[in-house]
């Protein structure tokens, strides 16, 4: 094959992008639900034939990474019998999926009959069946408590849709008119790419496109191998503790040791706590993509988001432990987490090759999901908290961003208005603001978590599930920053003393006019806090940030 | 006497200015932008105009009937941050939202990213006791004392102007009303700008940003506005002046003031209403602008003849959620650098060589390779002749600038130049492709108009990648805004929320809010405006899960008719329908927002400017002139072209590419199969061939 000319190269990736990024859009104007329309939690690609990723869109960081396994988990299950005009399907964790809310649509893109693509998109919906409402569910102990499993499938073969499949799937969700309208969104965007791959290769021709495409990836691969070279070669530790599995066990920890060997990385996650009774663990896939996650943010932030840049990491895991457990255990929080937990002990042992790139912790995920009857229409009602966003870590370029919420989603992940949220649910909301003192110390400060007072204004008991991590465990400081501090969530109801609620608890009983006082965790800080900048001080205190007596103490770490 | 009607367009460097006259004779003029009081700038290139009409200044100023004005001083202080400090009063409990910024943060992969100072710091951002619910009923009356407090500390700040934004203050602003007349007897002469008047509706994000925005840029604009309204009438003019806002029309100066932040589109807004104005003379519908220019381009659309709005626009990170023209900015231009990235790819932008250094072929110090350097080694662009021969180009600059980029890429100078033209134009392409995706419309069947000194040397490639048929390249391509600002209607909008399922929605309270605000509108008009006024009923509307409205023209729409709530739901439908494809049928819709825009036809708009003596169109038709020179460029492989003066082309011209078509503000490219032909206008009207 001859060798493609550097500038063919850059228009092929330009074009594959803008395909992506058309792909985002289409789902964006055709979704039915908000977690797609208005949150964005979902991503759209294009991957080679072999699966690997070329070009992503830069929706939520989370599913970046975690899409190869999906395409060598359809090509497992079919082999040969992949044709044109097939459309496959899957969410199992344990056959490339990451849990099971993120459905995955995939489509071959077929030239002169072989698969030169794969166009995929993967979304959130917003219910997939199992014991609860809305996926997450913390009593589940087992993967089938926590809804369908669909395994790749073919949803059309051929061109022709499979009725059969379409209506199993529905028959097992709790809204299937919004599932169907997703999933139609969905396949309607790779349909759009595989229209526009076909005409790009109309244009240049197949060998220039996958040429191209092997090119990009060299070329993704070269930047972080520049990148890693600069880093101080040798072995580091890095940990980070999940606060407790819901079962009675603390601290869980997630453990890498990683090697950084010229412009290589070996990353060792093998010592990590065994897999957990409860939704926590991970999938191969997700922890690939939490691995993926921590090398994005510490490299350039215009490092493209492919396989190229994977290639220079070794990933080594255990089976049974927590970051790859064994098919059965059940993992629907393992996008939050533990992959957060994942980014913390990569970026937390690389912070001493890499000090000027390595960023404190950012706040962790705890849900609150609250199920009652709206008094003013009669009508149940279930909303989930989205406010109350926790702080950004601070880094060495400053302070944290105040609420920009967690690792995961990077500052990617909107809540809604709250005039928007009393008009339509039974909820007053008495206070939401900035928390004093939650931003680790440090050089630079970790961003403030936000303080929400919240009353439930229904006349029946409702009932409320919180699902996440961080109650216990702050998000960490780095460089002689110091932790930020943890969520503290309480409940009060009327005529009785506030209780703290725990992060992992499902079906708690809230009286009418009852309140929620949550405290959202803060950002880790960066850097020694003695050497942190005096007007920078001042302006904390003149601010409300940093309230309460001086307090001069040396860095915990 | 008001002979002439005037538009003053102030840009980064240049403040152009056109005037028609009674006959519709266009003449324009030019002057140097003069950053620190734009005022100076308007007043030169008045003076300018006056002296090409052999006329005084006060001469011409007594016979002009009207002067319409585009300006970028509120952007400027935006983006540079220099204003004086301003005050938040907010409902207790609630004083972080401006900060909060709904948990976003931009540059996702970047989380070395700084954090910028919200434009209130939170030391400025001061609660005050009082609370309204949802349905408008007070919980806790607004406290006298509370509100007096805070007043006397941002008194004792100095602030320059003080923001007031209560939650649900849209439902009812007398808690806001209050606190301004607690601020006048506290601190008078201070700015206020109050959430309930500058944009009275639900989601406090949007309503506290833009309420800041209007604080912050409005002292300014009003001091601005006045200065330039007492010079002009110091030198004779007793007309109205008239001020683009980021709507597309035009307002008095009382109004511009009042909203301040309505301006912050006000320069680009030109150039949206010439394109419009383009757009219906040509007799087509749909058009892309695409204004090109150093660091960056500009796209916008005009949509079955009217400009596309939107209420999402940020300015330097600042939301503004006041109705403003949906332009689209690109960090690709004429300055942007070309390098090779990791792996020995090409890359080009978004970093810019800027004015300073500006392209290597500037001879200003600027090694790096650009795009306008690539257009000189590639022969598009004529050393000797660059605008018109006002700036000189140093060619040997430029191939240095492209054989450096050349051997990191492994290519020669010529080669590198062509991959600089085909990523640039690539990249642009998917933007625009984007653009339009993104408003539910399929790029092909529009028209590309080029302006923007750098547009016409892509625009043609550009149709090509995106399967657009017909380019449009206006002769005026420069004053092109100053002119489309003559074209723009009188416009207020007005906007109040009301929600409401459309099968419960209180129908009678919903025409009495429309009725409201057409009548406030129309007297506020009709106070110095005597011509025809319409108001233009829309509303903002959703499903109950959805999170962002669309909006729905109601125009011819009886509220008090039967039926009424079917045609409600039915219209809601139909735009849903053509914007995502689909509606729910048995679902009720929600109305959130009532809107009236309240429009006066102003008389005398510019029509077709077959005009200016040195215009094409005034030339005998079908006139190429005599034989071309050629020149070499390459397209492909290095061949011979015509390069032909645009000037000398008369109406009816046809030109069959490859050929260059030049003139002092521009360059055109045409490819083989492309076919320009001049048009009455004296525009080029490009007929785009499928092929290379």
């Amino acid at each position: 094959m001859a060798e493609v000319d550097p500038i063919t190269v850059s228009v092929v990736q330009h074009r594959l992008i803008g395909i992506v990024e058309e792909m985002g859009e289409a789902m964006l104007r055709t979704a039915f639900s908000q977690i797609l329309n208005s949150s964005r939690d979902f991503s759209t690609a294009i991957l080679g034939a072999e699966g690997q990723l070329v070009a992503q869109a830069e929706h939520i960081p989370v599913h970046v990474g975690a899409l190869p396994s999906g395409v060598a988990a359809v090509r497992e299950a079919f082999g040969e019998d992949i044709h044109a005009g097939d459309v496959f399907l899957l969410n199992d964790p344990y056959f490339g999926g990451s849990h099971l809310p993120d459905l995955t649509v995939f489509v071959p893109v077929f030239v002169d009959g072989r698969t030169v693509f794969w166009a995929v998109n993967r979304a959130h919906h917003s219910d997939v069946g199992g014991a609860t409402y809305g996926g997450y569910n913390a009593s589940a102990t087992e993967i089938w408590h926590e809804g369908l499993r669909v395994p790749p499938l073919k949803l059309y073969e051929r061109g022709e849709r499979r009725g059969d499949v379409l209506r199993m799937l529905k028959a097992n969700v709790r809204h299937p008119r919004d599932f169907e309208g997703d999933l139609s969104a969905q396949i309607g965007s790779v349909h759009l790419a595989e229209r526009r791959l076909g005409a790009l290769v109309t244009e240049l021709g197949v060998d220039v496109v996958t040429d191209s495409m092997a090119r990009i990836l060299d070329a993704a691969e070269a930047e972080v191998r520049r990148i890693v070279s600069a880093w101080k070669d040798g072995t580091y530790r890095g940990v980070a503790y999940l606060d407790d599995d819901g079962r009675g066990h603390d601290d869980i920890a997630i453990r890498a040791t990683v090697t950084v060997n010229g412009s290589g990385l070996t990353v060792d996650l093998s010592e990590s706590a065994p897999e957990v009774a409860s939704f926590l663990n991970s999938s191969y896939a997700n922890m690939r993509s939490g691995v993926a996650m921590a090398l994005a943010f510490l490299c350039d932030p215009g490092v493209a988001k492919n396989d190229g840049a994977m290639r220079p990491v070794r990933i080594v895991a255990r089976e049974g432990t927590i970051v790859w457990s064994k098919p059965g255990a059940p993992v629907a929080m393992s996008t939050s987490h533990c992959a957060q937990e994942i980014i913390e002990a990569v970026v937390g042992a690389l912070s001493s090759a890499c000090p000027d790139r390595a960023m404190a912790g950012w706040g962790r995920r705890l849900r609150i999901a609250l199920k009652g009857e709206n008094p003013r229409t009669g009508r149940p009602f279930i909303w989930h908290m989205f406010h109350a966003r926790p702080g950004a870590g601070a880094s060495p370029g400053g302070d944290g961003w105040h609420g920009a919420g967690e690792w995961h989603s990077a500052g990617g992940l909107k809540f809604g208005s709250v005039e928007e949220a009393e008009v339509r649910f039974p909820l007053f909301f008495r206070r939401h603001e900035f928390r004093p003192n939650s931003g680790g110390r440090g050089r630079f400060a970790g961003g403030a978590g936000v303080d929400l007072e919240l009353e439930v204004e229904t006349d029946r008991p409702c009932v409320a599930n919180t699902a996440g991590d961080g109650a216990r465990h702050g998000a960490r400081g780095t460089a002689g920053g110091e932790d930020g501090a943890p969520h503290r969530y309480l409940l009060r109801e009327p005529g009785k003393r506030s209780r703290v609620l725990g992060s992992k608890v499902e079906g708690i009983p809230v009286a009418p006019r009852s309140r929620f006082i949550v405290h959202s965790a803060g950002g880790g800080g960066w850097g020694d806090p003695a050497l942190r900048d005096p007007g920078a001080a001042t302006r904390d205190r003149r601010e409300g940030f940093v309230t309460g007596p001086r307090i001069e103490r040396g860095a915990r770490r | 006497v008001s002979e002439y009607r005037i538009a003053v367009d102030v840009g980064g460097t240049f403040t152009d200015v056109a005037a028609i006259g009674a006959d519709g004779r266009l003449s324009y003029a030019k002057a140097p932008s003069t950053p620190e009081n734009q005022a100076t700038g308007v007043l030169d290139g008045l003076a300018r105009l006056a002296e090409r009409l052999d006329l005084s200044l006060p001469a011409l100023l007594s016979r002009t009937g009207r002067i319409v004005h585009g300006m970028t001083v509120a952007t400027n202080a935006l983006i540079e941050r220099k204003v004086a400090k301003v005050g938040l009063l907010t409902t207790a409990g609630h004083r972080d939202v401006l900060e909060m910024r709904e948990g976003l943060k931009p540059e996702r992969y970047d989380l070395r990213l700084p954090r910028p100072g919200p434009l209130v710091p939170r030391d400025l951002r001061l609660g005050v006791s009082e609370r309204l619910r949802a349905d408008g009923r007070v919980e806790t009356p607004l406290d006298a004392r509370s509100v007096e407090r805070a007043v006397r500390r941002l008194a004792r700040a100095r602030v320059g102007a003080i923001a007031v934004c209560y939650l649900h203050a849209y439902r009812d602003p007398s808690h806001e009303r209050a606190t301004r007349q607690v601020i006048e007897r506290l601190y008078p002469g201070v700015y206020v700008s109050l959430s309930s008047e500058v944009l009275p509706q639900i989601k406090e994000y949007q309503r506290v940003a833009t309420t800041v925005v209007n604080a912050y840029v409005g002292p300014l604009i009003e001091r601005y506005l006045r200065s330039l309204e007492d010079a002009l009438a110091r030198q004779g003019f007793d007309g109205p002046l008239l001020v683009m806002l980021s709507h597309g029309g035009v307002a008095p100066v009382a109004e511009a003031a009042r909203i301040a932040a309505g301006t912050v589109l006000s320069g680009p807004a030109g150039g949206v209403a010439g394109a419009r104005h383009i757009a219906r003379l040509m007799g087509t519908r749909d058009v892309i602008a695409l204004d090109m220019g150093g660091t960056s381009t500009d796209i916008s659309l005009v949509l079955d003849g009217e400009a596309a709005l939107s209420s999402t626009r940020a300015i330097a990170h600042e939301p503004v959620a006041l109705p403003s023209l949906d332009i689209i900015t690109l960090g690709a231009g004429g300055g942007s650098l070309g390098r090779a990235g990791e792996g020995g790819l090409l890359r080009v932008g978004p970093e810019s060589a800027g004015a300073v250094p500006g392209p290597a072929a500037y001879g200003q110090g600027g090694r790096l390779a650009t795009v306008t350097d690539a257009s000189v080694v590639l022969g598009y662009l004529d050393p000797g002749a660059f605008l018109g021969g006002r700036r000189k180009l140093d060619a040997g600059a430029a191939q240095a600038a492209l054989a450096s980029l050349g051997a990191s890429l492994g290519v020669d100078a010529v080669a590198a130049a062509e991959g600089v033209h085909r990523v640039v134009n690539t990249h642009m392409a998917e933007g625009i492709r984007l653009a339009t995706v993104r408003r539910g419309v399929d790029p092909r069947r529009f028209a590309l108009l080029g302006f923007g000194g750098a547009a016409g040397l892509h625009a043609t490639a550009l149709a090509r990648a995106l399967e657009i048929g017909r380019v449009v390249v206006p002769s005026v391509a420069s004053v092109l805004s100053a002119w489309g600002m003559l074209a723009s209607e009188l416009r207020f909008e007005a906007i109040r929320t009301h929600i409401g399922e459309t099968d419960s929605l209180d129908l009678e309270a919903l025409e009495a809010i429309f009725a409201e605000m057409e009548v406030a509108g129309r007297t506020r008009m009709g106070q110095w405006f005597d011509g025809e006024i319409e108001c233009r009923r829309s509303a903002d509307m959703r499903y109950g899960e959805q999170i962002f409205e669309i909006d729905v023209a109601l125009e011819g729409l009886e509220l008090s008719a039967p039926g009424a709530r079917t045609a409600l739901k039915a219209v809601f439908e139909a735009r849903h329908r053509a914007l995502y494809t689909y509606a729910l049928e048995d679902q009720a819709p929600v109305l959130v927002n009532a809107r009236v825009a309240t429009v006066g036809r102003l008389d005398g708009s510019p029509g077709s400017p077959a005009a200016d003596a040195s215009s094409p169109a005034s030339r005998a038709p079908g006139r190429v002139g005599p034989a071309p020179p050629r020149r070499r460029i390459y397209l492909g492989g290095w061949l011979e072209a015509p390069v032909h003066d645009f000037s000398t082309l008369s109406s009816g011209a046809a030109i069959e590419g490859p050929a260059i078509i030049e003139s002092d503000t521009t360059t055109v490219l045409l490819r083989a199969p492309d076919r320009a032909r001049v048009t009455g206008q004296g525009w080029l009207d490009i007929e785009v061939g499928a092929d290379d």
